[in-house]
Protein backbone atom coordinates (compact mmCIF):
# COMPACT_ATOMS: atom_id res chain seq x y z
CA UNK A 1 0.00 0.00 0.00
CA UNK A 2 1.24 2.99 -0.82
CA UNK A 3 -0.69 5.73 1.16
CA UNK A 4 -1.63 4.86 5.21
CA UNK A 5 -4.71 2.79 5.44
CA UNK A 6 -6.03 4.97 8.31
CA UNK A 7 -9.88 5.10 9.37
CA UNK A 8 -12.28 7.30 11.71
CA UNK A 9 -14.86 6.81 14.80
CA UNK A 10 -16.10 9.88 15.73
CA UNK A 11 -14.12 12.18 14.07
CA UNK A 12 -10.95 10.18 14.96
CA UNK A 13 -8.52 9.40 12.81
CA UNK A 14 -7.51 5.28 13.68
CA UNK A 15 -4.17 3.71 12.32
CA UNK A 16 -4.26 0.42 14.16
CA UNK A 17 -7.73 -1.82 13.90
CA UNK A 18 -7.15 -3.18 16.77
CA UNK A 19 -9.15 -2.29 20.03
CA UNK A 20 -7.67 -4.17 22.95
CA UNK A 21 -9.93 -4.96 26.70
CA UNK A 22 -7.38 -4.26 29.88
CA UNK A 23 -9.32 -7.08 31.75
CA UNK A 24 -7.49 -10.31 32.76
CA UNK A 25 -3.79 -9.77 32.57
CA UNK A 26 -1.94 -11.30 34.82
CA UNK A 27 0.20 -8.57 35.99
CA UNK A 28 0.40 -4.54 34.90
CA UNK A 29 3.84 -5.03 33.40
CA UNK A 30 2.34 -7.91 31.13
CA UNK A 31 -0.63 -5.78 30.14
CA UNK A 32 1.73 -2.68 29.46
CA UNK A 33 4.19 -4.62 27.19
CA UNK A 34 1.05 -6.30 25.74
CA UNK A 35 -0.64 -3.20 25.02
CA UNK A 36 2.31 -1.63 23.10
CA UNK A 37 2.92 -4.70 21.18
CA UNK A 38 -0.62 -4.54 19.93
CA UNK A 39 -0.31 -1.58 18.67
CA UNK A 40 -3.48 -0.52 19.86
CA UNK A 41 -4.86 3.03 20.03
CA UNK A 42 -8.35 2.21 21.74
CA UNK A 43 -8.14 0.62 25.02
CA UNK A 44 -11.67 -0.65 27.05
CA UNK A 45 -12.51 -0.53 30.25
CA UNK A 46 -15.64 -1.49 32.97
CA UNK A 47 -17.00 0.85 35.34
CA UNK A 48 -17.54 -0.50 38.74
CA UNK A 49 -18.23 0.47 42.71
CA UNK A 50 -14.76 1.58 44.21
CA UNK A 51 -14.01 -1.14 46.99
CA UNK A 52 -14.33 0.76 50.11
CA UNK A 53 -12.39 -1.08 52.15
CA UNK A 54 -9.54 -1.43 50.05
CA UNK A 55 -9.32 2.35 48.76
CA UNK A 56 -5.37 2.27 48.71
CA UNK A 57 -5.64 -0.18 45.91
CA UNK A 58 -4.03 0.28 42.42
CA UNK A 59 -6.37 2.35 39.71
CA UNK A 60 -6.12 0.68 36.51
CA UNK A 61 -5.28 3.62 35.08
CA UNK A 62 -1.94 3.88 36.81
CA UNK A 63 -0.68 1.99 34.75
CA UNK A 64 -1.68 3.36 31.42
CA UNK A 65 0.16 6.12 29.59
CA UNK A 66 -1.70 9.05 29.70
CA UNK A 67 -2.76 10.64 26.53
CA UNK A 68 -1.58 8.20 24.37
CA UNK A 69 -5.33 6.41 23.92
CA UNK A 70 -8.58 6.84 23.15
CA UNK A 71 -10.64 5.18 26.49
CA UNK A 72 -13.58 3.10 25.51
CA UNK A 73 -15.77 2.21 28.64
CA UNK A 74 -17.97 -0.25 28.54
CA UNK A 75 -21.30 -0.76 30.09
CA UNK A 76 -20.75 -4.26 31.38
CA UNK A 77 -23.14 -5.43 34.17
CA UNK A 78 -25.80 -3.14 32.51
CA UNK A 79 -29.71 -5.12 32.16
CA UNK A 80 -31.35 -2.40 30.40
CA UNK A 81 -30.99 0.71 28.20
CA UNK A 82 -31.92 2.80 31.76
CA UNK A 83 -28.93 0.88 33.05
CA UNK A 84 -26.51 1.43 30.66
CA UNK A 85 -27.30 5.28 29.84
CA UNK A 86 -26.59 5.26 33.87
CA UNK A 87 -23.13 3.95 33.32
CA UNK A 88 -22.11 5.89 30.65
CA UNK A 89 -23.20 9.21 31.92
CA UNK A 90 -20.67 7.86 34.90
CA UNK A 91 -17.87 7.16 32.24
CA UNK A 92 -18.10 10.69 30.90
CA UNK A 93 -17.98 12.46 34.09
CA UNK A 94 -14.61 10.96 34.31
CA UNK A 95 -13.54 13.88 32.10
CA UNK A 96 -11.30 11.08 30.05
CA UNK A 97 -13.76 9.91 27.07
CA UNK A 98 -17.24 10.53 25.58
CA UNK A 99 -16.84 7.01 23.83
CA UNK A 100 -18.99 4.46 25.37
CA UNK A 101 -19.46 1.01 24.00
CA UNK A 102 -23.21 -0.05 25.06
CA UNK A 103 -23.33 -3.22 26.29
CA UNK A 104 -26.22 -5.01 27.77
CA UNK A 105 -26.58 -8.42 28.27
CA UNK A 106 -29.75 -10.55 29.26
CA UNK A 107 -28.35 -14.08 30.05
CA UNK A 108 -25.46 -14.53 32.51
CA UNK A 109 -24.73 -17.86 30.61
CA UNK A 110 -23.93 -16.49 27.31
CA UNK A 111 -23.30 -12.74 28.06
CA UNK A 112 -25.45 -12.17 24.66
CA UNK A 113 -26.52 -8.72 24.12
CA UNK A 114 -30.03 -7.96 24.63
CA UNK A 115 -31.03 -6.36 20.71
CA UNK A 116 -33.94 -4.19 21.70
CA UNK A 117 -32.50 -2.80 24.77
CA UNK A 118 -28.87 -2.16 23.08
CA UNK A 119 -30.76 -0.03 20.05
CA UNK A 120 -32.59 1.88 22.85
CA UNK A 121 -29.80 2.79 24.69
CA UNK A 122 -27.75 3.53 21.46
CA UNK A 123 -30.58 5.96 20.51
CA UNK A 124 -30.37 8.01 23.85
CA UNK A 125 -26.60 7.91 24.04
CA UNK A 126 -26.22 9.21 20.32
CA UNK A 127 -28.91 12.14 21.83
CA UNK A 128 -26.81 12.74 24.60
CA UNK A 129 -23.61 13.48 22.53
CA UNK A 130 -21.31 9.86 23.10
CA UNK A 131 -19.82 8.33 20.72
CA UNK A 132 -21.72 5.28 20.42
CA UNK A 133 -20.06 1.83 20.12
CA UNK A 134 -22.97 -0.61 20.39
CA UNK A 135 -22.11 -4.74 21.28
CA UNK A 136 -24.53 -6.31 19.56
CA UNK A 137 -25.85 -9.72 17.71
CA UNK A 138 -24.52 -10.48 14.33
CA UNK A 139 -27.89 -9.76 12.94
CA UNK A 140 -27.38 -7.65 9.76
CA UNK A 141 -30.40 -5.80 10.17
CA UNK A 142 -30.13 -4.71 13.78
CA UNK A 143 -26.39 -3.81 12.91
CA UNK A 144 -28.24 -1.23 10.07
CA UNK A 145 -30.81 -0.33 12.39
CA UNK A 146 -27.86 0.49 15.18
CA UNK A 147 -26.28 2.59 12.09
CA UNK A 148 -29.39 4.54 11.52
CA UNK A 149 -29.74 5.35 15.24
CA UNK A 150 -26.36 7.16 14.99
CA UNK A 151 -23.97 4.57 16.13
CA UNK A 152 -19.96 5.48 15.13
CA UNK A 153 -19.26 2.05 14.32
CA UNK A 154 -21.19 -1.13 15.58
CA UNK A 155 -19.79 -3.97 17.07
CA UNK A 156 -21.80 -7.91 15.95
CA UNK A 157 -19.77 -10.87 17.94
CA UNK A 158 -18.85 -13.26 16.57
CA UNK A 159 -18.83 -15.35 19.21
CA UNK A 160 -19.96 -15.21 23.34
CA UNK A 161 -17.51 -13.44 24.78
CA UNK A 162 -14.76 -15.03 26.28
CA UNK A 163 -15.27 -17.90 24.70
CA UNK A 164 -12.71 -18.17 22.28
CA UNK A 165 -14.69 -19.80 19.00
CA UNK A 166 -14.15 -17.76 16.16
CA UNK A 167 -16.66 -16.34 14.10
CA UNK A 168 -19.21 -18.69 14.12
CA UNK A 169 -21.89 -17.06 11.32
CA UNK A 170 -19.11 -15.26 8.85
CA UNK A 171 -21.71 -15.00 6.26
CA UNK A 172 -24.05 -12.97 8.64
CA UNK A 173 -20.65 -10.93 8.93
CA UNK A 174 -19.77 -10.36 5.43
CA UNK A 175 -23.33 -9.12 4.81
CA UNK A 176 -23.14 -6.85 7.46
CA UNK A 177 -20.24 -5.28 6.31
CA UNK A 178 -21.80 -5.20 2.92
CA UNK A 179 -24.89 -3.21 3.78
CA UNK A 180 -22.71 -0.59 6.33
CA UNK A 181 -22.17 2.66 6.10
CA UNK A 182 -20.01 2.90 9.16
CA UNK A 183 -16.97 0.66 10.45
CA UNK A 184 -18.18 -2.96 11.46
CA UNK A 185 -15.83 -4.12 14.14
CA UNK A 186 -16.33 -7.63 15.53
CA UNK A 187 -15.93 -7.70 19.13
CA UNK A 188 -15.77 -10.73 21.47
CA UNK A 189 -15.76 -14.53 20.37
CA UNK A 190 -12.40 -14.51 18.79
CA UNK A 191 -9.78 -17.19 19.40
CA UNK A 192 -6.63 -16.70 17.59
CA UNK A 193 -4.57 -14.96 15.11
CA UNK A 194 -6.72 -16.97 12.33
CA UNK A 195 -9.83 -15.35 13.82
CA UNK A 196 -8.59 -11.92 13.51
CA UNK A 197 -7.72 -12.75 10.15
CA UNK A 198 -10.93 -13.95 8.78
CA UNK A 199 -12.45 -10.70 10.35
CA UNK A 200 -10.27 -8.62 8.18
CA UNK A 201 -10.71 -10.24 5.41
CA UNK A 202 -14.85 -10.28 5.48
CA UNK A 203 -13.73 -6.40 5.57
CA UNK A 204 -14.32 -5.60 8.91
CA UNK A 205 -12.54 -2.41 10.15
CA UNK A 206 -11.51 -3.53 13.10
CA UNK A 207 -11.64 -6.30 15.88
CA UNK A 208 -12.01 -5.65 19.58
CA UNK A 209 -10.81 -8.48 21.74
CA UNK A 210 -9.66 -9.20 25.53
CA UNK A 211 -9.53 -12.93 26.90
CA UNK A 212 -7.47 -14.25 23.56
CA UNK A 213 -4.67 -11.47 24.32
CA UNK A 214 -4.72 -11.69 28.08
CA UNK A 215 -5.25 -15.49 29.12
CA UNK A 216 -2.92 -16.59 26.23
CA UNK A 217 0.24 -18.13 27.60
CA UNK A 218 2.11 -15.28 26.69
CA UNK A 219 0.22 -12.13 26.22
CA UNK A 220 3.12 -9.64 24.40
CA UNK A 221 3.46 -12.68 22.00
CA UNK A 222 -0.07 -13.10 21.52
CA UNK A 223 -0.93 -9.11 21.25
CA UNK A 224 1.92 -8.98 18.35
CA UNK A 225 0.51 -12.00 16.71
CA UNK A 226 -2.82 -10.06 16.50
CA UNK A 227 -1.72 -7.43 15.46
CA UNK A 228 0.24 -9.22 12.33
CA UNK A 229 -2.92 -11.56 12.08
CA UNK A 230 -4.81 -8.08 11.41
CA UNK A 231 -1.71 -6.53 8.95
CA UNK A 232 -1.82 -9.61 6.66
CA UNK A 233 -6.12 -9.97 7.00
CA UNK A 234 -6.39 -6.35 5.75
CA UNK A 235 -3.80 -6.41 2.84
CA UNK A 236 -5.34 -9.67 1.81
CA UNK A 237 -9.03 -8.10 1.78
CA UNK A 238 -7.48 -4.71 -0.05
CA UNK A 239 -5.91 -6.88 -2.42
CA UNK A 240 -8.54 -8.94 -3.71
CA UNK A 241 -8.16 -13.17 -3.22
CA UNK A 242 -9.05 -15.63 -6.46
CA UNK A 243 -12.86 -17.04 -6.31
CA UNK A 244 -13.05 -20.51 -4.99
CA UNK A 245 -14.15 -22.90 -7.67
CA UNK A 246 -14.65 -26.52 -7.75
CA UNK A 247 -11.68 -28.13 -9.99
CA UNK A 248 -7.96 -27.91 -10.47
CA UNK A 249 -6.19 -25.30 -12.73
CA UNK A 250 -2.76 -26.00 -13.63
CA UNK A 251 -0.38 -22.97 -12.26
CA UNK A 252 1.73 -24.06 -15.62
CA UNK A 253 -1.15 -24.61 -18.46
CA UNK A 254 -2.03 -27.87 -18.98
CA UNK A 255 -0.08 -28.68 -22.49
CA UNK A 256 3.10 -28.39 -19.69
CA UNK A 257 2.30 -31.71 -18.50
CA UNK A 258 3.06 -33.01 -21.99
CA UNK A 259 6.45 -34.20 -23.10
CA UNK A 260 6.56 -35.92 -26.29
CA UNK B 1 -25.84 10.47 59.50
CA UNK B 2 -26.68 7.56 57.91
CA UNK B 3 -25.61 7.37 54.07
CA UNK B 4 -26.33 4.74 51.61
CA UNK B 5 -22.53 4.61 50.15
CA UNK B 6 -22.23 1.94 47.04
CA UNK B 7 -25.82 0.13 48.44
CA UNK B 8 -24.55 -0.33 51.90
CA UNK B 9 -25.46 1.98 54.88
CA UNK B 10 -22.59 3.68 56.34
CA UNK B 11 -22.65 6.02 59.74
CA UNK B 12 -20.87 8.89 58.80
CA UNK B 13 -20.34 12.34 61.16
CA UNK B 14 -18.93 15.51 60.24
CA UNK B 15 -19.66 14.86 56.09
CA UNK B 16 -21.98 17.76 54.79
CA UNK B 17 -20.84 17.58 51.15
CA UNK B 18 -19.96 15.32 48.49
CA UNK B 19 -16.43 16.39 49.00
CA UNK B 20 -16.47 15.47 52.78
CA UNK B 21 -17.36 11.95 51.98
CA UNK B 22 -15.08 11.77 49.29
CA UNK B 23 -12.25 12.73 51.77
CA UNK B 24 -13.14 10.49 54.80
CA UNK B 25 -12.71 7.48 52.27
CA UNK B 26 -9.35 9.26 50.80
CA UNK B 27 -9.88 9.00 47.48
CA UNK B 28 -9.42 12.66 46.41
CA UNK B 29 -6.76 12.59 44.66
CA UNK B 30 -8.21 8.97 42.63
CA UNK B 31 -10.26 8.93 39.67
CA UNK B 32 -12.99 8.42 40.41
CA UNK B 33 -16.93 9.38 39.70
CA UNK B 34 -19.61 10.10 41.88
CA UNK B 35 -23.52 9.82 41.42
CA UNK B 36 -25.75 11.67 44.08
CA UNK B 37 -29.00 10.53 44.39
CA UNK B 38 -29.00 9.96 40.75
CA UNK B 39 -27.96 12.97 39.64
CA UNK B 40 -24.35 12.39 38.08
CA UNK B 41 -21.93 15.19 39.06
CA UNK B 42 -18.78 16.60 37.99
CA UNK B 43 -15.64 16.93 40.35
CA UNK B 44 -16.48 20.53 40.27
CA UNK B 45 -19.98 19.89 42.26
CA UNK B 46 -18.20 17.87 44.51
CA UNK B 47 -17.80 20.86 47.49
CA UNK B 48 -21.22 22.67 46.78
CA UNK B 49 -23.33 19.19 46.57
CA UNK B 50 -24.68 18.34 50.60
CA UNK B 51 -26.06 15.32 51.24
CA UNK B 52 -28.90 14.47 53.80
CA UNK B 53 -30.07 11.72 55.92
CA UNK B 54 -30.31 8.32 54.18
CA UNK B 55 -28.89 10.19 50.94
CA UNK B 56 -27.64 7.56 48.08
CA UNK B 57 -24.01 7.74 46.57
CA UNK B 58 -22.39 5.72 44.43
CA UNK B 59 -18.19 5.98 44.28
CA UNK B 60 -17.08 4.22 40.71
CA UNK B 61 -14.29 4.28 38.83
CA UNK B 62 -12.54 2.09 35.84
CA UNK B 63 -11.67 -1.29 36.14
CA UNK B 64 -9.98 -3.59 33.85
CA UNK B 65 -12.91 -4.93 30.97
CA UNK B 66 -13.11 -5.60 27.44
Amino acid sequence: MTQPDTWQIGGRELSSRLFLGTGLFPNPYVQQEAIRASGSEVLTFAIRRVNLSATEDDSILQHIEPGQFTFLPNTSGARTADEAVRIARLARASGLSDWVKVEISANERTLLPDPIETLRATEQLVKEGFTVLPYTSDDPILCKRLEEAGAAAVMPGGAPIGTGLGILNPYHIGLIVEEAGVPIIVDAGLGSASDVTQAMELGCAGVLMNTPVAKARDPIGMARAMRLAIEAGRLSYLSGRIAKKKYATASSGYDSLKLT
Amino acid sequence: MNIIINGKTEKLENVRTIEDIVAHYDLLAKPIVVEADGVVLTREQWASTDVREESRVELVHFVGGG
